[in-house]
């Protein structure tokens, strides 16, 4: 299994709250793939957690990255579209 | 059983009346206190397990029932619910040996203090910690929602209701009665507020049961069982004869909201500027800038006449999240008010400095009071305090006893005192006013406090100091007029009565106003004041 890395930004206003937390989670059990974000410089979270990634608090314009791991890197790069999606508030 | 026309009485709230069927709010039980478990880590798990799994349908439940946009908050409330990392949290407090709810609530708690501090989420905490609470009471097998009905039309029947119920009340509730609380009790305010029919301290409304058919009466301070039409005590119509009322009717306000919906009111003026709630949600202090400018909208906002300001009333029973208040046994009687003073001298200054600036930008007549003074040296130190800081009239609110006694020491030092008679009521009875069992004694109708506030009027008016009224009795048109007769100089009132009370004190005379004064004298208990005041009054106001 390979990691795809990358990174996304965040452009809603409210920055990444309790909306876009839930919908990252819901996406990433529904894919069963392992899904890590964070900000740089500090540790990335399992992105299964909504509660953890408000605890970031991550503010509107600041980059996160963001690791997948999957067999082919298509699906982890839908992921990550899907990700930077929701954070546009 | 009740039988049909059985009057139980109470303390009415409102004017008008209602008929609906009665709806029985069941006592909520107390969560249980934090606790260790005594069986093995597996058991306690798989508890909180079903636990969360049953508040999530429970959620769900609500999310169908209601409509599209609020299925999609329950949604977002259940990913927290069932979080992952949530959970492990709470299985780590599980096998330090806490039991399965008071697990939850302290990883909670743990999450709680992660997300603190951000403004973006202070709505989003108090959703989880809410939720935390419902899997702790699912748990220890207690109901705590109030499970109101969302449809028709109904009296709720309760003990009394706190906040957190008042807030659940649904468009279906057109009626309250509670057993215990009384006229200033936190559902006597939102009832008022939100004009819902209601009579509190009403404790034969115990015997009500669902399905049963009631008039709620509020004029008549009476609930009528399976009440007619021609049951409905009609408020006292008054007639106005002159234009102006006797004495100047201001409104309470305690937000910009507030003060713009004032505006549209005939409110003279503002009597009672509440300032904490400017600070209650703020989790650091904000800079005099940010302050100023709150206080010029709400100024320039607030209808013409003078605005008194009263600084912050916060105390442990009230806290301000960065004023760092700790706990004390008897909030009432602790450090709140201006008693901040001793630990926060700079936070008071601040805010008279920032009002001197928003008095400037707006232009407008300010006059400022300090909360909960005990002893003419506060009421000086403040005064001091106050001049220094800008061009106000300075005063006090009254609403301790050991002030009453020191008005006539204070001529030629105060502009003015305002007297809350909510607080001064339960100082002055000693009745704790959290304490619903104790309502009867906060009926301003009480012969003692009549008494009491006619010394404050006339020891006022021999130092030179103009006095006024801002507690919850002010909203009372008759108490209104009482008060007048006693020689007050303005009343102040909930925004919603101003209307009612301006035309009281526009349809008597002050002699007439001195009449009623004399005959509410004249009884012996709150009940008899009342009834004999109402009588002259309608006496009046029929002529």
């Amino acid at each position: 299994m390979a990691t795809v890395k990358s990174s996304v930004t965040i452009h809603d206003p409210i920055g990444l709250h309790a909306r876009p937390a839930g919908q990252i989670v819901k996406l990433v059990k529904e894919s069963g793939l392992e899904v890590r974000i964070g900000k740089h410089g500090q540790d990335l979270v399992k992105a299964n957690s909504p509660l953890r990634m408000m605890a970031m608090k991550a503010k509107t314009g600041e980059e996160l990255l963001i690791e997948v791991d999957a067999d082919d890197e298509a699906s982890a790069n839908d992921i990550i579209s899907q990700v930077q999606e929701f954070l546009k508030g | 059983m009740v039988s049909s026309g059985t009057i139980l009485n109470g303390m009415g709230v409102g004017l008008s009346a209602v008929t609906a069927e009665v709806f029985r709010v069941k006592p909520a039980m107390p969560l249980p206190e934090a606790a260790k478990h005594s069986g093995d880590t597996a058991t306690e798990t798989q508890r909180l397990k079903s636990a969360i799994t049953a508040v999530a349908e429970q959620m769900n439940l609500l999310a169908e029932s209601a409509g599209e946009t609020s299925a999609e908050i329950f949604e977002a409330l259940n990913m927290l619910l069932e979080d992952e990392d949530l959970f492990d949290t709470a299985v780590i407090q599980i096998e330090d040996g806490w039991e399965a709810g008071t697990s939850f609530i302290r990883a909670v708690e743990e999450f709680a203090e992660l997300l603190s501090g951000d403004a973006a989420f202070e709505e989003r905490l108090a959703d989880i910690r809410d939720l935390a609470k419902r899997v702790a009471a699912n748990i220890a097998g207690i109901s705590l929602g109030l499970d109101l009905p969302t449809s028709g039309k109904f009296v709720i029947v309760g003990e009394d209701f706190s906040p957190a119920d008042t807030a659940q009340f649904t468009e279906a509730v057109v009626g309250v009665v509670t057993i215990q609380g009384g006229p200033t009790s936190h559902t006597a305010i939102i009832c008022r507020s939100k004009s819902i029919p209601a009579v509190v301290s009403c404790s034969k409304a115990a015997d009500l049961v669902d399905g049963m058919t009631v008039l709620v009466d509020p004029v008549g301070d009476r609930v009528v069982v399976e009440g007619k039409e021609s049951d409905i005590t009609k408020p006292l119509t008054f007639i106005a004869k002159s234009h102006d009322p006797l004495i100047p009717v201001r409104a309470n306000i305690g937000s910009l909201e507030d003060a713009i919906a004032a505006s549209a009111s005939a409110a003279e003026g503002v009597g009672l500027f509440r300032t904490e709630l400017l600070y209650l949600s703020a989790t650091t202090q904000p800079s005099k800038e940010a302050q100023a400018k709150g206080y010029e909208e709400i100024l320039r906002a607030a209808p013409a006449g003078p605005i008194v300001v009263r600084t912050i009333d916060a105390g442990s029973d009230k806290p301000v999240p960065f004023l760092n208040m700790g706990h004390e046994e008897n909030p009432a009687l602790g450090v709140r008010g201006y008693r901040l003073i001793e630990n926060h001298r700079d936070f008071i200054i601040d805010q008279l400095e920032s009002l001197e600036t928003a008095r400037e930008a707006s232009g407008r007549e300010v006059w400022v009071m300090a909360p909960m003074i005990a002893t003419a040296t506060e009421a000086l130190e403040f005064a001091a305090l106050a001049r220094a800081a800008g061009q106000f009239k300075v005063g006090i609110m009254v609403e301790t006893p050991s002030i009453v006694y020191e008005i006539p020491s204070l001529e030629g030092k105060l502009d003015f005192i305002s007297v809350g008679t909510n607080d001064l009521s339960q100082y002055l009875f000693a009745a704790d006013r959290m304490n619903p069992a104790l309502g009867a004694m906060l009926n301003p109708w009480q012969p003692g406090l009549i008494r009491a506030l006619k010394q404050i009027s006339e020891a006022s008016s021999a130092a030179g100091i103009y006095s006024g009224v801002c507690g919850e009795s002010a909203s009372d048109p008759a108490f209104a007029v009482l008060l007048a007769g006693m020689g007050f100089d303005s009343v102040s009132s909930s925004r919603s009565q101003v209307g009612a009370v301006r035309e009281a004190l526009s349809a008597v005379t002050l002699e007439q106003a001195k009449e009623v004064l004399a005959a509410a004298l004249s009884g012996n208990s709150a009940e008899e004041a009342k009834t004999n005041a109402i009588g002259v009054l309608s006496g009046i106001s029929e002529n």
